[in-house]
């Protein structure tokens, strides 16, 4: 029997890998598989909770409704990234920095 | 004015009014016309047609009464000060006289300054002197009197500098003025005294018969004094009298003509005049201090003019000399006495003067025909002059018996009387008193050796330019302008102009103008005896200097290295005692005082301003560093949290991610703690 401890590591070792990509990728494509990684790690979350919610299966539930909510959210990210390469020339975040001055 | 005023009166008024501004109206005119050689004319007729007026004037108020009108000029408080004119017998004569010796000095000039290159400026500035002259006689108040007293002295200063690019001209016309304001403060001192005692300006109702200085008797205290300190001083300055005698000397450094003009009615007898105006005031001391000091002034000018080598200083000194006899004459009592002396010797003094000027004249054209080196003035380069310039011979020998008093002239008349008066006074006196008269015959007897050592030096004997060869002489005398006033002057030194009996002083008429004329009586054996001895020792003191100097040349009685001899040749040594006591003093204080302003007032001051200096220094740095400190560690504060602020502002989004994380685990790892 796997106890809910494991998946919570899993989920924090996923979540937490997901913010380092998201922080030390250069490109912005990876930081978007970085982003989905921590929703991944939040679902599993939402999943190991669930199965403590035997008759309604809420966190089932929110979990299917946070992977179509991060397939749309990529959609328009994805979106952002093309037309921000098309200004820049570049996906590189780091050298995308004009809002600054 | 209290008294109405006649008709007659106002014309006699405004007679000698343009008598006196007829001389201003010419220097007016002159003033536009001073290229012109017609300036000479302009002012010699104004002098003439003054002179007609004055005749007119003194006709008519001839042992009259005094005619005094006038108004009132401006009031300051409860004071009226008046403009006026007061005609007595005193100012009468006095404007006759100088009228009628600047008339012959006009004539003159026009002849002696032909040359000059400021010929209209000389005869400006003449005018301006015969004006301010007139005025002062005329003058009928202090303030209008001390007005031309100045002016008189200001137009002398113009007129001794007159050769302005000589430098002793300058020199001496500046001394003359300096040791003449020593005087005008003695004046001012004394004007105002007298008003602060007797509340008027009026030199009639302060000296007038029965007057108020009358009324007020024989004043003693200390104001009197002073007073008289101020008006002994001013007479000194102007007349030439130890102790303020030394500018007259120096002051013929200007125009021979223009040194006749002074010395005879003007400039010099300002001074008698002046104590004829103010006699009442005297007390007895102060009459002997008079007596004392012309018997001194006149004894020492004498001995100086013994000595002398320049013709116009000898003349100079000689009338320092007369005009001490005029002051002693004022001290003992014998007013009229001193006016008569002032009035033969105006005459005998413009004569002798006017004589020199045709000498220099004549020496000058030898001079510069001949080319030689020779100072014109010096009589011992003159000589035999008698045959040259005969004249100018006759001329200055009326004039130098004159002023030597010998009979048969006016100045016979006039000094003889005054001797006369001075035994009688010492009479009077007894005691020492008798050394004034005694010293006064001496200078006497001095005076007939001077002026006969003068007059042989001049025209007796051989020329002394024998040496060169070939002279030529310029005959100076031809001209009219020269001889005809040299002739009228010579006349006025004769005894009838003054009294029909050529031997007793006693008849002239002039004793008549001054009421009450004492010792007159022939009381004693003075009246004869005096006149007598006087004139055989004055003859035999002529004769020894015509021993000296013509008959024998090697009969020399007088070493020239002698201490006597040194003393008279430098005049004393009044300049250089004045040098040292006076003038080497007050440049010493000034050099101490500009040495104090240098180094204390100026090292003080930059003291001061090195304080200041470093103060503001202080001042600066505090600025600087403290205060503009404060604002800049404000600002860089600022900015640098600023800075830090931005520092975030990245525009890296993953920064700002980061940024983010940091700061909730920072709030998560707070909140944990505490």
């Amino acid at each position: 029997m796997i106890s809910l401890t494991n998946f919570l590591v899993l989920g924090a070792a996923l979540f937490c890998t997901g913010l380092y990509i998201v922080m030390a990728k250069r490109n912005a494509i990876q930081v978007l598989i970085g982003i989905e990684m921590m929703l991944n790690a939040a679902i599993l979350n939402l999943v190991a909770f669930g199965r403590f919610d035997k008759s309604a299966n809420g966190g089932q539930i929110f979990a299917l409704f946070a992977i179509v909510l991060a397939a749309a959210t990529t959609a328009v990210a994805l979106a952002i990234i093309l037309n921000v390469y098309r200004r820049y020339k570049t996906i590189e975040p780091d050298k995308i920095d004009q809002l600054k001055d | 004015m209290t008294t109405p005023i006649t008709y007659e009166e106002t014309k006699m008024a405004y007679h000698a009014l343009a008598a006196v501004v007829l001389p201003l109206l010419a220097f007016v005119v002159n003033c536009f016309i001073s290229k012109n050689k017609a300036a000479g004319w302009v002012s010699t007729i104004a002098v003439l047609l003054g002179s007609c007026l004055s005749i007119i004037v003194f006709n008519h108020t001839f042992n009259g009464a005094d005619i005094h009108v006038g108004g009132v000029w401006f009031t300051v408080g409860n004071t009226n000060v008046n403009y006026g004119i007061l005609l007595n017998n005193l100012s009468t004569i006095m404007l006759l006289l100088v009228n009628l010796v600047a008339l012959p000095v006009h004539i003159f000039s026009m002849a002696y300054m032909k040359h000059d290159q400021h010929y209209g400026k000389y005869f400006r500035y003449l005018s301006l002197f015969c004006f301010s002259m007139l005025a002062l006689v005329i003058a009928d108040n202090f303030v209008l009197l001390y007005g031309f007293w100045e002016l008189v002295g200001f137009s002398s200063y113009l007129l001794i500098g007159f050769w302005h690019k000589k430098e002793v001209a300058v020199l001496a016309n500046k001394k003359a003025f300096i040791v003449n304001r020593i005087g005008d403060i003695g004046l001012l001192s004394a004007i105002l005294l007298l008003f602060n005692q007797y509340h008027t300006f009026d030199l009639q109702q302060l000296f007038g018969q029965g007057g108020l200085v009358q009324q007020a008797g024989n004043q003693t205290n200390v104001w009197q004094w002073v007073a008289f300190a101020g008006i002994f001083f001013a007479v000194c300055a102007k007349s030439a009298q130890f102790p303020l005698h030394t500018w007259l000397p120096d002051a013929m450094e200007g125009p021979t003509s223009v040194s006749a003009l002074i010395h005879a009615a003007t400039m010099v007898a300002a001074g008698i005049f002046l104590l004829g105006r103010v006699y009442p005031f005297f007390n007895t001391t102060e009459l002997d201090i008079l007596a004392v000091s012309g018997c001194f002034t006149a004894f020492m000018a004498a001995t100086i003019a013994l000595t002398q080598n320049d013709l116009k200083r000898i003349l100079a000194f000689s009338t320092i000399s007369q005009l001490g006899f005029m002051v002693m004459a004022m001290g003992i009592n014998a007013y009229a006495s001193s006016l008569f002396h002032l009035i033969t010797h105006a005459f005998f003094k413009c004569l002798l003067f006017l004589s020199a000027g045709v000498v220099i004249h004549e020496m000058q054209h030898i001079k510069d025909d001949n080319k030689l080196d020779i100072d014109p003035q010096n009589i011992l380069y003159m000589g035999g002059l008698r045959k040259i310039l005969p004249v100018t011979f006759i001329a200055t020998l009326i004039g130098g018996l004159a002023l030597v008093g010998l009979p048969l002239t006016s100045g016979y008349l006039s000094k003889d009387g005054i001797l006369i008066q001075a035994f009688e006074w010492s009479d009077t006196k007894g005691g020492a008193a008798i050394i004034v008269p005694l010293f006064m015959l001496v200078t006497s007897w001095l005076t007939a050796f001077y002026m006969a050592r003068l007059i042989f030096k001049v025209f007796f004997g051989n020329c002394r330019l024998d040496a060169v060869s070939g002279i030529k002489f310029h005959n100076s005398d031809r001209d009219w302008r020269y001889w005809l006033p040299l002739i009228v002057l010579s006349i006025c030194c004769l005894f009838p102009v003054f009294s029909l009996n050529p031997v007793l002083y006693e008849q002239s008429w002039i004793y008549k103008l001054f009421s009450p004329s004492n010792f007159l009586e022939r009381m004693n054996i003075y009246h004869t005896i005096i006149p007598v001895g006087l004139n055989i020792i004055s003859v035999v003191v002529i004769y020894y200097a015509y021993a000296i100097y013509i008959r024998d040349k090697k009969f020399k009685p007088f070493p020239q290295h002698n201490k006597m001899f040194a003393l008279s040749h430098n005049q004393w040594y009044f300049n250089s005692v004045y040098n040292s006591l006076f003038v080497k003093p007050v440049i010493v204080l000034g050099n101490a005082l500009f040495w104090t302003d240098r180094t204390v007032l100026d090292g003080f001051i930059g003291l001061l301003k090195k304080i200041t200096l470093t103060l503001a220094n202080i001042a600066a740095a505090f600025d600087k560093y403290i205060i503009d400190g404060l604002l800049h560690l404000l600002t860089q504060i600022v900015s640098y949290i600023g800075n830090f602020i931005r520092s975030f502002q990245t525009g890296k989004v993953q920064f700002y991610l980061a940024s983010m994380l940091a700061i909730v685990v920072a709030w998560f790892i707070f909140k944990t703690l505490i």
